[in-house]
């Protein structure tokens, strides 16, 4: 078939472009994503005592991966399509994340001494980070299922905003299960946990995002 | 940034034509992959000599994905940045098979400097053959490529001809045309 036949073949009874393509996409596998993390953090580990959602600290650290999550998926929606640019999208994540690292600064400076490394550790600081991470997982598997469907021309870089998209939604879900209540605890394992499945995704992107 | 990017003539006489095939004129939009097939020639026949007779099986392959993806181009860029950056990713992907597979070595030595295709404008001919490629998808998915792209017929006109639905029959042009890429590319 000669190209012009081919272009004949594509223009004839094209009709209007699809509009929203990346919403459409993205939409229900993180609405999935959330569902599915939420479900496990609760089913496997169980929910919170229902007395801390009568604690700030607690809808602080919910806010906090929800916020992120909600942040990611505007470089995620931008790497999804060929050519556009980032800078702003990504600026708005590092604004998240520096907030909660202030927020975890301040409260550590005014802990007292000897009680600063039970607010940096917390009961569960070898298991929050990889907790996130297991939790991430269908969301990652949802990222990349709607990138594959997309056109993603940069697969490291939208691989990482994939796996940090799905790192943030695994946070939002563990949320739901973990006891900690220190700021910087959350400022550093939760957005440890996040990059640790960011890293992932990144490591993903150049061999699954072939089209 | 790439150079052949820029605010030119391409860019201007594409804009308008892309604009208008987006919103659904069919003869715009013509217009408009005829323009960028000639683009893209150049733009592969430079960068592609020591594989020159691939040139138009990736003009095709290109075409094909810039048309599955035509909802991803954001009216805010340049059209021919967007058509670029999926170009870019189409060249550097056959690199990537081509490493893989490690096939082909084709001395540039065997070549004339005459015979260099480097200006060549003219199409050769495609190695891949879409025409026996369609012939390899389902016979629902050839049905509705043919009555509705290739005969022309209107959804409604080749819904009532074969009493498919006309939702049914563009799913099936749609996955058709899906299924043909991934022929093109050799994924099978």
């Amino acid at each position: 078939m000669k190209t012009d036949d081919l272009i004949g073949l594509l223009a004839t009874g094209a009709g209007p472009a699809p509009r929203a393509v990346a919403a459409r996409r993205l939409l229900p596998v993180m609405l999935g994503g959330v569902a599915a993390s939420a479900l496990l953090a609760v089913s496997v580990i169980g929910l919170v005592p229902t007395a801390l959602f009568a604690d700030g600290a607690w809808w602080t650290k919910f806010a906090y991966a929800a916020g992120l999550a909600i942040a990611l998926t505007w470089p995620f929606a931008r790497l999804a399509r060929p050519v556009a640019s980032t800078r702003a999208p990504w600026r708005l994540v590092g604004a998240v994340v520096a907030a909660m690292a202030l927020l975890g600064l301040w409260q550590f400076v005014q802990t007292e001494p000897g009680a600063r490394s039970s607010e940096l550790l917390g009961h569960s600081w070898a298991m929050c980070p990889w907790n996130v991470l297991v939790l991430s997982l269908p969301a990652l598997a949802g990222a990349f299922w709607a990138l594959r469907g997309l056109a993603p021309t940069r697969p490291r870089a939208a691989g990482l905003a994939a796996g940090l998209l799905a790192g943030a939604v695994g946070a939002t879900g563990y949320a739901l299960a973990c006891t900690e209540l220190s700021m910087a605890f959350v400022a550093i394992w939760y957005t440890l946990g996040v990059a640790l499945a960011g890293t992932l995704g990144a490591l993903l992107g150049p061999r699954l995002l072939h089209w | 940034m790439n150079p052949d990017v820029g605010h030119d003539d391409f860019e201007s006489g594409l804009k308008p034509l892309w604009m208008r095939a987006q919103a659904g004129d069919d003869a715009a939009y013509r217009e408009a992959l005829a323009r960028v097939a000639r683009r893209l020639r150049a733009f592969f026949g430079r960068r592609m000599l020591s594989v020159a007779d691939e040139v138009e099986d990736l003009v095709q392959e290109t075409l094909l994905a810039l048309h599955l993806q035509r909802g991803t181009y954001d009216p805010a860029l340049p059209v021919s940045a967007w058509v670029y950056a999926i170009a870019r990713h189409k060249l550097v992907d056959l690199w990537r098979r081509r490493g893989r597979r490690e096939a082909l070595h084709e001395p540039l030595d065997d070549l004339d400097e005459s015979e260099h295709p480097v200006a060549a404008d003219d199409e050769q001919p495609a190695r891949r053959d879409l025409g026996v490629l369609l012939q390899s998808l389902t016979a629902a998915q050839q049905q509705a490529i043919a009555l509705t792209r290739i005969e022309g017929l209107s959804m409604a006109e080749a819904s009532a001809r074969t009493g498919v639905s006309v939702a049914a029959l563009k799913v099936q042009v749609h996955r058709g045309l899906k299924r043909l890429a991934a022929l093109v590319k050799g994924d099978s």
